[in-house]
């Protein structure tokens, strides 16, 4: 193959963009992972906005991970405003977290990358060869997002949530009412686990410095210090010390790295890796049960550690749905003051840090988001080079699916990082 | 969910749903979700006619289907790109869909298109049996909340097909 290699668009990824491997006799010359839009464009969009709109634009920037926003956004804005918000509160954020993880790990896993492993074109053409698996996947998501419904008063883009806790509870009925098919999420979600064992994973393991919250006392999600697989554990209050961003020129999103100027991996996999402890004990035996331990350094196993934390993301949904019982009031009164806030919560995706700065008047006079498909894609560009070697030797159309698929297994969401990808090789 | 039949001998009819898609921060995106909007004001300002819903799906997906599921009849309504004029308002079958560029480029992938064909695929009975699909041709997606003047001025009509619609249906049911 001596021709470079294109991909104008690529499937089932979120947003626009494209990926050139450039070849020079047979050899990779060049791999330009290229983005299109502004980058900060939100950051730019929240400045002069009144602080208690931020977790409802800032939700409207994806139709999976709002909640992942939201967390983030009210935890920083909390934080500038010194806002303590109640156990209650915390605890209803979680299990609204849980109902993101299901829709989001329910349609990443069955429907977006799956069908790479079992050799289909899409979605769609699995569907018609095995219903009963996308039906499963399509009632697991449907779980997901009537819990985020219930929670957040819409079940695309939850608009419940405020700075200080949440406008209103929901009722008590409704969040028991959701209990019997949570349980049923349960079951299909052990079984979703076993059915991720029996799949085909290309050969492919790297070396990854994996990044990801971590707490004492529960598999970190909503919250947590910054923990890497090289040891270190930092206060999110140093994350922009230690996890720089710079622009390339390529691309208009910013690639991250470490601040020793290596790359690194959030997400799925490196919560799996640096934080199996503290998985729900079901989570734990599941994984046991077909074979599973940390650590997993194959990208495309991140579909069987979202299976995980699916069954983590159930189980954990059922306990805090039965043992829902709001008491006192769902936000805490606010008093306006000049501050400065950061909020740091994993999105299914990975790592998601929010920064804001607030004047008197309560209006963002500063807004930093780093996405976890920003940071990312340092590690991805060196992915797509380890994997460039191999794959250039098949035909054009073979290998731009192989690149497509790595690719895909890091279920990169460039409406967040900005927008994504046409995948190009030129020969 | 068909109309169904209550004590009387009447039929009942299911929900009636109409929803706007688009990404609300991406200029003509949100025609959808603004066509809903100008309805509601000009024709329901005070309450919407019982029976009726509404939903603004700002990036729906595949959620899209679970909107569907329960109701009688739905007008889904997306911004599109044919190349025709800006502003165009068009009125689609599915599968004439599929030959319009997206809108909303929707979750991971999943526009309008692709999901209710899985829906056709998996559920079918959880889809309207009557579903009708509005596009609004957009003249740029760039960010930020502002319609193009264009798209902007087709709201009204837009939002006199709904009536329309909505209106003929309550009547089909009511007689």
């Amino acid at each position: 193959m001596n021709q470079d290699i294109h991909i104008p668009a690529l499937a089932r990824v979120e947003g626009e963009g494209a990926l050139t491997i450039r070849l020079k006799d047979g050899v990779v010359d060049d791999i330009l992972l290229n983005i299109y839009e502004p980058p900060r464009f939100f950051e730019g969009f929240l400045h002069g906005r009144y602080f208690q709109d931020v977790p409802d634009i800032t939700a409207r920037i994806c139709g999976i991970c709002p909640v992942a926003y939201q967390m983030s956004s009210v935890q920083a804005l909390e934080a500038a405003l010194g806002v303590t918000i109640s156990p209650e509160v915390r605890q209803l954020r979680q299990l609204l977290y849980c109902a993101e993880y299901i829709e989001s790990h329910a349609l990443h896993i069955y429907l977006l990358q799956a069908p790479d492993l079992v050799g289909y074109e899409s979605a769609l053409s699995l569907a018609a060869d095995a219903p009963d698996l996308v039906k499963r996947a399509l009632r697991l998501k449907k779980i997901g997002n009537d819990l985020l419904k219930t929670i957040g008063g819409r079940s695309v883009h939850p608009v419940n949530t405020c700075v200080g806790g949440f406008y209103r509870w929901p009722s008590v009925d409704a969040i028991r009412a959701l209990v019997p098919e949570l349980e049923w999420a349960m079951k299909a979600s052990i079984d979703t686990a076993k059915w991720a064992a029996t799949l085909n994973y290309p050969d492919f393991e790297q070396d990854y410095e994996f990044v990801a919250l971590n707490r004492i006392d529960e598999y970190a999600i909503y919250e947590g210090d910054i923990l890497s697989s090289k040891g270190k554990r930092i206060s999110p209050l140093d994350f922009e010390k230690h996890y720089i961003e710079t622009h390339v020129e390529r691309s208009n999103a910013l690639h991250s790295h470490t601040a020793d100027h290596g790359t690194y991996f959030v997400g799925p996999l490196a919560r799996f890796n640096l934080n199996f402890k503290k998985l729900r004990q079901v989570a734990r035996e599941t994984a046991r049960g077909i074979g599973l331990k940390p650590p997993l350094r194959n990208p495309y196993k991140g579909l069987i550690a979202r299976a995980i934390e699916l069954v983590h993301s159930c189980d954990l949904a059922v306990e805090l749905a039965n043992a829902y019982q709001p008491q006192g009031p769902s936000f805490k009164e606010i008093k306006i003051r000049p501050g400065e806030g950061i909020g740091v919560s994993e999105a299914p995706r990975g790592l998601l840090y929010h920064r804001y700065v607030i004047d008197e008047q309560g209006l963002i006079r500063f807004a930093r988001i780093t996405p976890p498909t920003a940071q990312n894609f340092a590690q991805m560009e060196a992915d797509l080079w380890a994997l460039a070697p191999t794959v250039v030797k098949q035909p054009q159309e073979e290998a731009s699916l192989s690149f497509e698929h790595l690719l895909r297994s890091y279920d990169p969401c460039i409406s967040c990082a900005v927008h994504f990808l046409n995948l190009k090789i030129e020969r | 969910m068909n109309g169904s039949i209550d004590g009387a001998g009447k039929v009942k009819p299911g929900i009636i749903k109409i929803i706007g898609v688009g990404q609300s921060l991406r200029g003509d995106d949100a025609a959808g979700l603004s066509a809903v909007r100008v309805w509601v004001e000009t024709f329901h300002a005070e309450s919407l006619p019982r029976g009726v819903q509404i939903e603004l799906a700002e990036l729906p997906g595949i959620e899209l289907l679970n909107m569907l599921d329960g109701t009688c009849c739905a007008i889904v309504v997306d911004a599109v790109q044919s190349g025709a004029r800006p502003g165009t308002i068009h009125r689609l079958t599915e599968d004439q869909l599929e030959s319009f560029g997206g809108g909303s480029s929707s979750a991971h992938g999943w526009g309008v298109a692709e999901t209710l064909s899985l829906g056709r695929l998996i559920a079918p009975t959880n889809l309207p049996p009557e579903l009708i699909l509005i596009g609004i041709e957009a003249s740029q997606f760039s960010i930020g909340e502002v319609l193009s003047p264009e798209v902007q001025s087709s709201l009204p009509e837009v939002a006199g097909l709904i009536e329309e619609f909505v209106s003929a249906t309550l009547l089909h049911y009511q007689n």
